[in-house]
């Protein structure tokens, strides 16, 4: 089904009358994703992804080297378009079927706790493979997760959406097409966020294809734990501890009794991991590299997935059903909510809609779970990493309030089902907070004492400590600022100078030729 | 680890030169001998992308700019881009791929602070015929176009293309039903309208007659979507340039094209309005309207005066609003 030969992309017909759509498979900011049967072509199955060129925020350039890109690379692991064209408004972009849907899709349906290693392994070499021929060739793909990760009914594991794919070859930068609708801390950043690796946030240091092999790494603990690392985290926050923090498999942004019990993982796989996740670029290793990792030594075939993941999953026709369904109550308020995780999914390819109403009402229930439970581990076990994430989580913590003040103004008006998501979502920061200080007392001299003046001096120290945390938070926030607006001059710096050189050119070589 | 057990590293220039003599092989044999030429089709393959490598460094190294320039002089003392270029639809898409960057980076190299490529291409400027004509195959299209407009980086090759009959065929390349290829044509044609500016003004004012005609009708009237789109922003570029400036006074003179732009204004597309807006305002401030042009804004002065009332843009724009306020108060003083 997913066979394509580059003279094959002749042969697909470039008119919407040629084509039968079936029924919607996804939908993202730029576009709906529809299944669709060629008539002329023995009524093939294909996949078409309708982006509305009116509404996109990415300009027509930006458009026409996607569309590019995608009709020019040739592997066996990357989503290669048939076919391009217009309908009024709108770019169809006819791609083959990919019949089980992203790895998101997959995971949120069936696997919600993440899959099981040996899958893992061979996701993750298909993916390899589509990784070392694009940076052979000189791409950056920017966006690698599970949500881009597309699976057929056959196994057969491709990497699609290439949105924000850029190129070292090509002169101009273009990195302003912005993947969020409400966030403008992302308008000079291409990819989305949970897997953004820390030098693409410090984006004056510039793009490389390194920042790809980390956003893979994090793609491998998405595989492992059914979510992104810190993803129960508001983006602002989960953007500061990247560049602060380290990431291992087994982290505690994870840990959760059930799944502590239930998870082991190879030592191999946690090594490949951790080498993904070095801070410094240049010590992660190349796609072509990793896959001489021992981790995908032994790495079974594609059948395994078909027999051991395709086989728990239902068709994507009914996974989206039920998404579809289970939004339909909650989707007018979609856009007051404050920013979650998967909404930031541009991509079209994403077979699962985002609806972020009833995911971030879970995610919120769900964080401060993870965050009791993270809690009470931590008390018992003084370890000096556990002590530092403690620290971490304690400016999470102080800063939570403000988000929490900030809101019931805006939601006075509001009805009352609009007001309960906010109010849970206040009592559950509120309990992590609790939670929080408790911790922190702990920390600060074991488990708290009887003895009034005791408790009062610890008190003034706690206030101590969380008045040096908010500082260090405030700073934070001030240098952060302070590196994006330096960035936005040298960009315009930049710009200048590159003008100028142009002009320089055009003079220099009308010279030549009077 | 590799250079323990090559016979001899070629130099960059060695590396040209089997590359031509591939090149040759391979123009000259047809797809007879199968197996001899397969042999010779994958050695070649193999060349061009070490050079693509020289060019432009791999993941171990930078490139070099003695060996860029070694290479650069080499393939320009004989006729190996000619080759390259003519031999492009007979190599695989990896090959194309890299035979494309390697052209596209030649163009920048510099002998002596001299652009070689350029006087090279001076002396053979039937390639551009070539490299053009690839819109018409779609398998070489986007390999030719990124080419071509790297060519006509250097301003004297753009003058031959904007002066060659070739310019007519663009109207009806940009509206292939191929998306890719036609965006790719699209791209090209903005370039050569656009990237340099005596140039342009110079075609723009000695082919005004028939270049509009086709612009009007054939883009800006097009039911197509996205070229109207893209001409109308084209269109905005071209005469908002201080070069375009007689260009610019001549076409706002013009009631047909007037109507046109009125039309577009009212198009559902809030992208093309904008962009309407910006060519319109010219018609409206020019200070020496012609009696037709004048009729024209009388007659329908209420009804642009009420679209402009409600005529924003999502993001606020002080210059918008200001450009605005001055097109109300033109058209009111009527």
């Amino acid at each position: 089904m997913a066979d394509e030969e580059p003279k094959n992309m002749s042969m697909f017909p470039l008119d919407a009358k040629s084509y039968h759509i079936m029924h919607e498979i996804g939908s993202g900011v730029s576009g709906v994703v529809y299944k669709a049967v060629c008539i002329p072509m023995n009524s093939a199955v294909v996949a078409i992804k309708a982006i509305d060129l009116e509404r996109s925020r990415a300009n027509l350039d930006d458009v026409r080297k996607e569309a590019k890109v995608m009709v020019l690379l040739s592997h066996p692991n990357i989503l290669r378009a048939h076919c391009s064209f217009t309908v009024d408004s709108q770019l169809w972009v006819v791609m083959p079927f990919m019949a089980a849907g992203s790895l998101h899709s997959i995971i949120s349906s069936s696997f919600p706790d993440g899959l099981p290693e040996p899958a893992i392994a061979i996701v993750l070499k298909e993916i390899l493979s589509a990784l070392a021929y694009l940076h052979d060739q000189g791409h950056i793909h920017r966006d690698i997760k599970a949500g881009n990760i597309l699976v057929d009914s056959d196994g057969s594991v491709k990497l699609a959406d290439f949105g924000v794919s850029a190129s070292i070859y090509e002169s101009h930068p273009s990195f302003q097409w912005c993947p969020s609708s409400s966030s403008s801390f992302c308008n000079d950043m291409a990819g989305t966020p949970y897997w953004m690796a820390p030098e693409v946030i410090h984006s004056h240091v510039g793009y490389g294809i390194k920042a790809d092999i980390w956003s893979f790494g994090i793609t491998a603990l998405e595989l492992a734990h059914g979510r992104p690392p810190l993803s129960h985290l508001p983006l602002s926050k989960s953007l500061m501890m990247r560049i602060t923090n380290r990431f291992r498999i087994e982290d505690s942004h994870y840990k959760n009794d059930k799944e502590k019990k239930k998870k082991k993982f190879s030592k191999a796989f946690k090594e490949m991991v951790a080498s993904c996740l070095s801070q410094d670029p240049s010590k992660r290793p190349s796609a072509e590299k990793l896959l001489r990792h021992p981790f995908f030594k032994n790495c079974r075939s594609v059948e395994y997935l078909v027999k051991n993941m395709l086989q728990a999953v239902p068709s994507m026709e009914e996974r989206f059903k039920d998404m579809s369904i289970n939004s339909d109550s909650n989707s007018p308020i979609v856009k007051v909510r404050r920013v979650s995780g998967w909404n930031f999914n541009e991509d079209v390819l994403e077979m699962d809609p985002v609806f972020p109403t009833e995911n971030d009402e879970k995610c919120t229930i769900n964080c401060v779970q993870h965050h009791g439970e993270e809690m009470e581990d931590k008390a018992c076990c003084p370890d000096s990493i556990v002590v530092e994430v403690n620290r971490i989580n304690a400016k999470e913590g102080e800063e939570s309030p403000k988000d929490v003040c900030a809101s019931p103004p805006n939601s006075t008006a509001v009805p009352k089902q609009l007001l309960i998501p906010n109010l849970v979502s206040l009592l559950s920061s509120l309990d992590v907070q609790r939670v929080m200080v408790k911790n922190v007392l702990a920390c600060c001299g074991g488990m708290a004492v009887d003895e009034e003046k005791l408790r009062d001096q610890r008190e003034q120290q706690l206030l101590g400590v969380v008045q040096r945390l908010q500082r260090t938070v405030d700073e934070l926030n001030i240098q952060l600022q302070q590196e994006l607006r330096r960035n936005a001059h040298l960009e315009a710096a930049l710009d200048c100078i590159k003008k100028k050189g142009s002009a320089e050119e055009g003079n220099e070589s009308e010279l030549n030729c009077a | 680890m590799k250079g323990l057990f090559k016979s001899k590293p070629r130099t960059p220039a060695e590396l040209v030169r089997q590359a031509r003599e591939l090149l040759i092989y391979i123009d000259l044999n047809g797809p007879s001998r199968e197996g001899k030429r397969e042999e010779k089709m994958a050695e070649l393959s193999k060349t061009i992308r070490e050079l693509k490598s020289i060019l432009y460094g791999n993941s171990e190294s930078e490139p070099v700019s003695e060996a860029c320039v070694q290479l650069t002089q080499e393939f320009f003392r004989e006729n190996t881009l000619r080759l390259l270029i003519i031999c492009l639809p007979k190599l695989n898409l990896e090959a194309r791929k890299d035979a494309t960057q390697i052209v596209a980076n030649l163009q920048r190299q510099q002998v002596h602070s001299r652009l070689i490529a350029s006087d090279y291409l001076e002396a053979n400027k039937d390639l551009m015929d070539i490299l053009v004509s690839g819109y018409d195959n779609m398998d070489i299209a986007l390999h030719y176009g990124a080419m071509l407009r790297e060519c006509i980086r250097h301003q004297s090759i753009a003058r031959y293309v904007l002066e060659s009959e070739h310019m007519k065929k663009f109207f009806d390349y940009i509206q292939l039903p191929n998306f890719d290829i036609a965006s790719d044509a699209s791209a090209t044609f903005k370039e050569l309208l656009t990237r340099h500016k005596s140039t342009v003004a110079e075609f723009l004012s000695k082919n005004y007659d028939w270049f509009f005609a086709e612009f009007n009708s054939k883009l800006l009237s097009s039911p197509n979507y996205i070229t109207r789109r893209q001409a109308i922003k084209l269109l905005g570029d071209m005469l908002l340039d201080r070069s375009n400036s007689g260009v610019m006074t001549r076409y706002v003179s013009s009631k047909d094209n007037l109507m046109i732009l009125m039309n577009l204004l009212r198009e559902s597309s809030k992208n093309i309005q904008i962009e309407a807006f910006h060519v319109f305002k010219l018609f409206a401030a020019n200070q020496n309207k012609p009696a037709e042009i004048v009729s024209i804004l009388v007659t329908n002065r209420s009804k642009l005066l009420r679209f402009f009332s409600n005529f924003k843009l999502e993001k606020e724009d002080e210059q918008f609003e200001a450009d605005k306020a001055q097109v109300v108060k033109e058209i009111a003083a009527l």
